[in-house]
């Protein structure tokens, strides 16, 4: 492998780094960890500044910061919210090391915090259409049956769609469901959901944070043209040994974690599994037609670290989970299933201090995705898989070489092995001629420069650039089709041949001027390119959906995005607001043509049914977010439209995506209601999905068959729904006498436990999930009719949770 | 090979089982007015005059009475085959004009329910005189003419393939029955890609009625397959029963619906088509399966007729006939 384009990138980042280093003469850098005091938890994002300049910084995803000061004397101060406020004095004459333990606010009235812990970043950072969810303050939200999850919560923001009823699946601003990068610790997830779409993979008791970008993506991510979720696994417990855990309506929880050596090291090992099958097995009878049939998921989740020295610390995080769904008939004769399907994911990571201006993250990552379903019946035999295996490496390295300069600069790669769906068959000895297509295999990598610079006090620049490049290799079979697409030979490309490559000029910029201490206007642009896609035979996310590269004939997704918006603190920061408008431009989309289907997909190339064509996407996004106080939460309204563009489908013609909403509201609000009982409630609002439905009808053979017409032409009706919820806590501290005294004292109790009651859909809404068109009766018996028939999945679903901590 | 949807179908079936709070309701929906078009349905098989059945295209919601779908049949068009030498006009022929005695043998050869017959003016075009018989290896163009539309469309008879062999197999799939089972055949694809099958059966015995218990050659819904993976190969497959359209026959709608029951005499036809016959009768069993549901992406039926919708396919036959023994 060669990367000519990186060698000429190399100039480009030592001149950068030399403008800088110049910039950088007369400051002393403060640098160092903030740690939570009581569990040695990095905080991430927490304010670290001057007192008496109110200048600063704030702490990266590991916790680091850099903070340049003047020589002198300052009061260093942190402030992250539902923590103790820290202060120190600082002699600064050198560079010198502050590393930081806060402890957690002992509150009477537990304040509720969901998203955005940075302070001001609101009206500071020039990122706009991000959002961070600190993921322990979810639990007290209501939640489908009981169980948190972190994705649907990611759906009350504005821009951000749910694909439908109890889908945990999300869609950014008008992007499909593949241009969403889901990391966990680094490493990409490629199905983030569980029983299609109900339950996402990620146990809010593993995640420590959540950080959302939906536009404006910085030039270190890359590979997707939507956005980023990006997740981190908590780290464990340094001081002690602790649990937690919950026991649900449908699922169990159990997280351990403690110190592997006390201030140095710690584990977490985190577990989930549903109990559907369990639960019912004994209430079916062996001769029922579901007898043998079960379902259930789990997830394992674990995470170690260990700081070797000051400048060093290690990370390992796994990830494994497994959906898993079994029929067997009573009868012999009976079709047997077994389809289990599930992500595994790991990272190894170091974190090194150069020195205190330059630090380095370097992430070695795993990730694999598999579908399979094996089933038997008779003497047939069949088994259809596929999924996806990545390998990456990422230096990451965050310089920081002037009070005025923030730095980042990197280089990815990943190997990406894709197993396109894969069908064997067998007749009693009979094996059908299914050719195995050979792995596909791809070369993904990057560089990126980007560097956020205060031009002056109002004016912050983010500028960015990302290069990538995509080769697809061989070893490949390339069919060559006949005019009726059958293969009449093919061509065998070599191990390690390339077949194709993509390069892609990335730039991000993104801009803030501060219009005075409490508002601001922020602009950005960015561009992307992405080589992975997802290509899908049904309008929900299955896990039979199938990721393929780009290659000869599919070329990469590039998405470009324009936004402005105007952003505001309120009542002492007490209130953000923003207004965003963005337009999105995405070119080179992929589809199945119409009438593909997947059993065309054998012993032809993996893009003979793919059609391509583009999208936009453009709206407004009002978010206004109460961040303290007894009562707290948040509004999302969002005004958007996204079209399609396919000359092979709608004859040509524009037509609404699936995730065209003209309309999407989102209330969340939390409230203490006292030192017992917290309460919670959800309202979402959303235009109806646009659909395909038949307009004409025919006949074939006596069968009733559909014309359609127009591609998503028809507006199901609006969804809305309330969920609420309340949680009973346990009491936190027990009385001791003192045998010598005989005074009372409040101790706080090792093991504390609440109960948390949930009401999904609060007022019964019979949402639709989809409508069919059916017909009933005999036209020969003068009874036929045909009808519209509306499907709603969720009526009112009442969840009791019991989680408890030791 | 239905694999794949029938993959999404099992995961469907997955998913409905969980879903035990789901309802659904009738619903009104505005329909776009839309221009009618003409629908085909021709056949030409091997030494059989052409059958061709005219109807349009109604708005989803049109009325349903017995007589608002006689309206859809269409009576009046020009309908030519063209067989490479001689262009044949096809003769129409209109149910008013049957005999009731020969009504069954009408319904058993057009497809279309007697009782419609009977009730309504309908027309098939067909040659009465034995002038245009099928011929395996020839190409048929269809061209008809009605209400100012003009539609074009050609098929080939391909060459019949017979089944090595073909029995009856217990299905096994309740305890304690020993009666019902599926139909096999054995088939030595040819050694020439592209060939595609499709699947017939009449049950010949007599029912309670002392009447033959399928009045003509049923197919399954998924009655069509193509060697794009057995190119050449032998092996075993097996078939269901194929029922009338909304048939009220007991055993259409008690447990023996779509099996075989020991003791029928079966005849089976099995059809070679061409790829795009194929793709016309596996798209509409699709579309008719589907109708809207969240797990395939709605999509029309593949058509190979120019201007128009429907299906003018030739069929190369052969016959075999079981008797239901295990």
């Amino acid at each position: 492998m060669r990367f000519p384009m990186f060698r000429r990138f190399v100039p480009l980042l030592a001149f950068l780094l030399t403008a800088s280093e110049a910039a950088a003469q007369r400051s002393i850098t403060i640098s160092g960890y903030v740690k939570d005091a009581s569990n040695g938890e990095a905080l991430i994002g927490a304010n670290v500044y001057v007192k008496e300049t109110m200048r600063g910084t704030a702490t990266n995803t590991y916790g680091y910061y850099v903070l340049n000061v003047e020589p002198g004397r300052h009061t260093i101060a942190v402030s992250y919210i539902g923590y103790e406020e820290f202060t120190q004095v600082v002699e600064a004459t050198i560079d010198q090391k502050l590393n930081i333990a806060i402890k957690p606010m002992v509150i009477q009235a537990r304040e509720f915090e969901v998203v955005g812990e940075r302070k001001k970043e609101n009206t500071e950072g020039t990122q706009m259409g991000t959002v961070d969810l600190d993921v322990q303050r979810l639990n007290t939200l209501p939640a489908l049956l009981g169980e948190v999850d972190i994705l649907k919560t990611i759906q009350f923001l504005p821009g951000v769609q749910s694909n439908g009823e109890g889908n945990s699946g999300f869609y950014v601003r008008g992007g499909g469901p593949d241009q969403n990068l889901i990391l966990l610790d680094n490493a990409t997830v490629y199905n983030a959901s569980h029983l299609f779409g109900f339950f996402s993979v990620f146990n809010a008791d593993a995640v420590k944070n959540i950080e959302l970008i939906k536009g404006g993506m910085p030039a270190n991510y890359g590979g997707r043209i939507s956005s980023v979720l990006d997740i981190n696994m908590k780290e464990g417990n340094d001081k002690a040994f602790h649990g937690q855990g919950g026991i649900g309506l449908i699922s169990s929880r159990l997280t351990l974690e403690g110190p592997i050596v006390k201030d140095r090291g710690s584990f977490i090992v985190s577990g989930r599994r549903t109990y559907i099958d369990i639960l019912t097995k004994p209430f079916i009878s062996d001769t029922a037609a579901f007898a043998g049939s079960g379902y259930y998921f789990y997830d394992l989740n674990a995470k170690a670290n260990y700081r070797i020295s000051d400048k060093d610390q290690v990370f390992l995080s796994g990830y494994f989970g497994r959906d898993v769904f079994t029929f067997s008939g009573s009868g012999q004769g009976d079709p047997k299933f077994r389809i289990p399907w599930g992500n595994s994911t790991v990272s190894a990571r170091w974190n090194h201090v150069f020195g205190p201006k330059l630090f380095l993250n370097t992430t070695a990552t795993f990730s694999d995705y598999t579908f399979s379903f094996n089933g038997e019946q008779d003497q047939f035999s069949f088994r259809l898989f596929s999924g996806i295996k990545d390998y990456g490496l990422k230096l990451d390295l965050a310089h920081y070489p002037s009070a005025r300069h923030r730095l980042k600069y990197g280089a990815q790669y990943i190997y990406h092995i894709y197993t396109t769906s894969t069908v064997e068959f067998t007749s009693g000895d009979t094996e059908f001629d299914i050719a195995k297509p050979p792995k596909l295999h791809a070369h993904e990598s990057a560089v990126y420069v980007l560097d956020e610079f205060d031009i002056t006090d109002q004016l912050r620049i983010n500028a960015g650039l990302r290069v990538s490049r995509f080769d697809h290799v061989g070893p490949y079979i390339n069919f060559l089709l006949d005019e009726r697409e059958r293969y009449e030979d093919a061509d065998t490309i070599a191990s390690g041949k390339r077949i194709k490559t993509y390069t892609g000029i990335e730039p991000r910029l993104s801009a803030r001027y501060r219009i005075d201490g409490n508002s601001s206007v922020k602009a950005s642009f960015n561009r992307g390119q992405q080589y992975v896609h997802l290509a899908s035979f049904s309008s929900i996310a299955l896990p039979t959906d199938v990721w393929i590269p780009s290659g000869t004939r599919v070329k990469p997704q590039i998405g470009t995005q324009y936004a402005v918006g105007y952003f505001r603190d309120l009542f002492s920061d007490v209130v953000e607001a923003s207004v965003e408008v963005y337009y999105k431009d995405m070119d080179n989309l992929i589809e199945y043509r119409e009438g593909a289907e997947p059993q065309s997909n054998g012993n032809t190339n993996y893009d003979t049914q793919l059609v391509f064509g583009e999208g936009y996407s453009y709206g407004a996004e009002l978010f206004v977010k109460k961040r303290t106080g007894r009562m707290n939460g948040w509004l999302g309204y969002t005004w958007s439209r996204t079209m399609r563009t396919f000359p092979d489908i709608n004859n040509g013609e524009e037509f609404p995506s699936r995730w065209d909403r003209r309309h999407d509201l989102s209330l969340v609000v939390a409230y203490n209601l006292n030192k017992r009982w917290d309460l919670g409630g959800t309202f979402v609002y959303a235009t109806g999905q646009a659909v395909t439905i038949p307009v004409n009808r025919y006949w074939i053979e006596g069968r009733l068959v559909s014309e359609y017409t127009e591609r998503n032409g028809y507006r199901m009706v609006p969804y809305h729904r309330l969920d609420l919820s309340a949680t009973l806590n346990g009491r936190t501290t027990k009385q001791r006498k003192d045998p010598a005294t005989g005074a009372v004292t409040e101790v706080p109790k090792r093991f504390t436990s609440s109960w948390t009651f949930g009401v999904y859909n609060a007022y019964n809404r019979r949402n639709p999930y989809f409508i069919y068109f059916g017909a009933e009766g005999s036209p020969s018996e003068g009874n036929f009719r045909v009808a519209a028939k509306q499907v709603s999945l969720f009526t009112i679903l009442p969840s009791v949770t019991w989680n408890f901590k030791f | 090979m239905e694999l794949q949807v029938l993959t999404n179908r099992i995961l469907g079936f997955a998913l409905s089982g969980l879903l035990l709070s789901g309802c659904e309701k009738e619903i009104t929906v505005d329909l776009p007015e839309t221009k009618a078009k003409v629908v085909v349905e021709g056949t030409i098989e091997s030494g059989q005059p052409p059958i061709v059945i005219l109807t349009r295209t109604q708005s989803y919601f049109a009325p349903t009475s017995l007589s608002a779908i006689a309206s859809i049949f269409i009576q009046d068009a020009l309908v030519t085959v063209d067989d490479g030498v001689t262009v044949h006009v096809l003769d129409r022929i209109c149910s008013d004009l049957i005999p009731d005695s020969l009504l069954d043998e009408a319904a058993a050869a057009t497809g279309i329910s007697a009782e419609l017959l009977a009730q309504a003016s309908i027309c098939v075009w067909t040659k009465l005189d034995n002038s245009l018989l099928g011929e395996e290896g020839r190409t048929y163009r269809l061209r008809v003419e009605t209400d100012g539309n003009s539609l074009t469309s050609s098929t080939k008879v391909p060459p019949g393939v017979a089944l090595d062999s073909t029995w009856f197999k217990l299905a096994e799939q309740r305890p304690d029955d020993d009666s019902l089972g599926f139909l096999w055949g054995r088939l030595s694809d040819p050694d020439t890609a592209g060939n595609a099958y499709r699947w017939f059966a009449r049950r010949i015995s007599l029912g309670a009625d002392g009447e033959p218990k399928d009045s003509r050659f049923l197919a399954p819904l998924f009655s069509v397959f193509e060697d794009r993976y057995f190119n050449g190969l032998r092996f075993d497959f097996a078939y269901n029963r194929g029922d009338e359209p909304f048939s009220s026959a007991e055993d259409d709608n008690n447990a023996e619906s779509g099996y075989f029951k020991r003791g029928d005499t079966v005849v089976v036809k099995f059809a070679s088509i061409g790829l795009r016959e194929y793709r016309f009768y596996n798209s509409a069993a699709n579309n008719i399966a589907s109708q809207g549901d969240v797990f395939s992406t709605p999509s029309n039926v593949q058509s190979n007729i120019t201007g128009g919708l429907g299906i003018w396919a030739g069929l190369g036959t052969r016959f075999d006939t079981v008797v239901c023994v295990p």
